[in-house]
């Protein structure tokens, strides 16, 4: 019996770490497989977004007839949890348990709540709509299920792209990480450009019936995709586990983040370029549709060419850095390449050159490839390795509130113009131009922020002791550190370790 | 390893740990059915099957 019994514990403990989700520790650097699986969060918050803000949108005005007022609404709601990114960050960095993770079980709730708000959107959505029975019912009851659809799914996805980006920045060193952000915001923009294509495929012949079968079936790709992008990912650590630490609160761990450093000028930096580029998004299509006559197929391939100008944005920044370029410097080539892209756009319309307008558009996605990939690298750089979560916590909020609040103002600004006394007698481009413009003066104050930024970091750099290299902002970033993050002694991060307790 | 009085045969995982592993499961089964009874109540106000 004892043989048997011995037999059969060595035979499980041959297979069973294959079949468990914990990464080995030992694995020297991660591949570019495992990288590219963890890439895969990415897309589910792609599908997520274009579904929230592209498909359902459109079903719920156009198939649903549900009032455009209170669609705006229901889209904006998960905007509402961008500010706590920061906070679900912070909390995913002093996360303790039993088994040393920090993000995965962040990143399992964060799915749970995203399969969650998929899952009962359809329904909420036909209620909503007054579908069958529904036409009788409380109109409470689908406006508060569809809003609590709405804030699941939106909090799902803020939850897991923040610790999803942390936990890539855990695994890779300093110099790889261009490479994962690179390759973050190619899966987040081919998720999109996929999960639009296919959703438009699946629901051209709408029915209720399908409505239910596609977005569930968007939940069930959400867990799937998830699973395997947080199988064998993050280390087991023991020696944390076992660690009694006391945390700061979060409102120290702010202070600390953002003290004698450039933090806070690098989130502003984030929030007037994001809003320089991000206020064209919606209004790019309209524009040539109604300023230069261009037909809907041509509009749809316009986003092709915004998409196109992204994607080399980011292989040449992530080129460049992997060089060892400064990354905001590479932030500063983008907003700047944004300024004459708006100068195009803003001068096609008056002038109806639409190669003009193409060209310009091109510019714009290649300016905000390089921004997104410069600003994002510079946050991770610039992250402790124990605030890792708090600081691209703190970039997400910033991100996404900015984009958010842009899109948002782009359609105010140019409704408001519409509805000016005698706006039929305006120039069609007249909507528009105010807002490209205000888009040109934002990115050219971007340019300026960042410049006053490398003034500042120049000067922290000499005025303190600390020796900053050349590709390393900031001073607590330990570019030279040979030892990746899990196999660091138990004690951890010892400098680090110490500011925080010392609270 | 294996002679650690504190291992859950045949995991490998202390006990902690396999409390933990299985608080993930607990939390999943509870926002899982609250999930599944909320859908089922949206359908039931659409199209009512009981009665």
């Amino acid at each position: 019996m004892a043989s048997l019994r011995s037999t059969a514990l060595s035979k499980i403990q041959g297979i069973a770490p294959r079949f468990l989700p914990f990464a080995d520790v030992a694995t020297e650097a991660v591949p570019l497989s495992r990288l590219l699986r963890l890439s895969l969060f990415q897309v589910t918050v792609g599908m997520a977004l274009v579904l929230l803000v592209g498909t359902l949108n459109r079903v719920m005005i156009v198939e649903l007839s549900v009032p455009a007022s209170l669609v705006a609404l229901m889209i904006a709601l998960p905007l509402v949890f961008a500010p706590f990114r920061a906070f679900i960050g912070y909390k995913s960095d002093i996360h303790t348990s039993a088994l040393g993770w920090r993000r995965v079980p962040y990143i399992w709730k964060g799915t749970m709540l995203q399969f969650g708000g998929f899952a009962i959107m359809p329904f909420a959505l036909l209620v909503l709509s007054g579908y069958r029975e529904a036409a009788d019912a409380a109109p409470w009851i689908g406006q508060s299920a569809a809003a609590l659809a709405f804030l699941l799914v939106g909090a799902g996805v803020h939850t897991v792209q923040t610790v999803g980006l942390a936990l890539a920045t855990d695994l890779v060193e300093v110099e790889d990480q261009p490479k994962v952000v690179g390759l973050m915001y190619v899966m987040l923009l081919l998720g999109m450009i996929a999960s639009a294509l296919i959703f438009g495929w699946l629901l051209q012949d709408y029915t209720p019936g399908r409505l239910i079968r596609v977005v569930q079936g968007a939940a069930v790709v959400t867990v799937a995709l998830n699973l395997i992008a947080l199988w064998k990912q993050e280390p087991r650590d023991r020696a944390r586990a076992n660690r009694v630490e006391t945390h700061p609160e979060f409102i120290d761990a702010w202070r600390l983040f953002v003290r004698g450093r450039t933090a806070v000028g690098l989130l502003i930096v984030i929030a007037l370029g994001t809003m320089g580029f991000g206020m064209a998004d919606v209004l790019l299509e309209p524009y040539g549709g109604q300023v230069l006559d261009l037909s809907v197929a041509a509009t749809t391939r316009l986003t092709a060419v915004l998409a196109g100008g992204g994607l080399v944005g980011f292989a040449i920044a992530s080129k460049v850095l992997l060089d060892g370029h400064d990354p905001l410097d590479v932030a500063w080539w983008g907003a700047l390449i944004g300024v004459p892209a708006f100068a195009l756009i803003i001068g096609s319309g008056p002038m109806g050159e639409t190669s003009m307008f193409v060209i310009g558009t091109a510019f714009a996605g290649l300016g905000a490839g390089l921004f997104g990939h410069g600003t994002l690298t510079a946050t991770m750089r610039s992250a402790p390795r124990a605030q890792v979560g708090l600081a691209l916590g703190a970039w997400g909020a910033v991100q996404a509130t900015a984009a958010g609040i842009a899109v948002a103002l782009g359609g105010i600004l140019r409704d408001m113009i519409l509805t000016l006394p005698n706006a039929d007698t305006f120039r069609p481009e007249a909507a528009y131009t105010p807002v490209f413009t205000l888009e040109l003066a934002l990115l050219l104050a971007a340019v300026v922020a960042i410049f006053a930024l490398r003034r500042k970091q120049a000067r922290l750099s000499q005025t303190m002791s600390y020796t900053c290299s050349k590709d390393g902002p900031d001073p607590y970033a330990v570019p030279s550190d040979p030892t990746p993050p899990d196999r660091r002694p138990s004690g951890g991060e010892p400098h680090d370790h110490r500011r925080l307790t010392a609270l | 390893m294996s002679d650690d009085p504190d291992k859950v045969w045949p995991t490998g995982l202390t006990l902690k740990e396999a409390e933990e592993v299985h608080s993930y499961l607990i939390d999943g089964t509870r926002v899982f059915g609250a999930i599944a009874l909320l859908a089922h109540v949206l359908v039931a106000v659409s199209t009512p099957w009981l009665g």
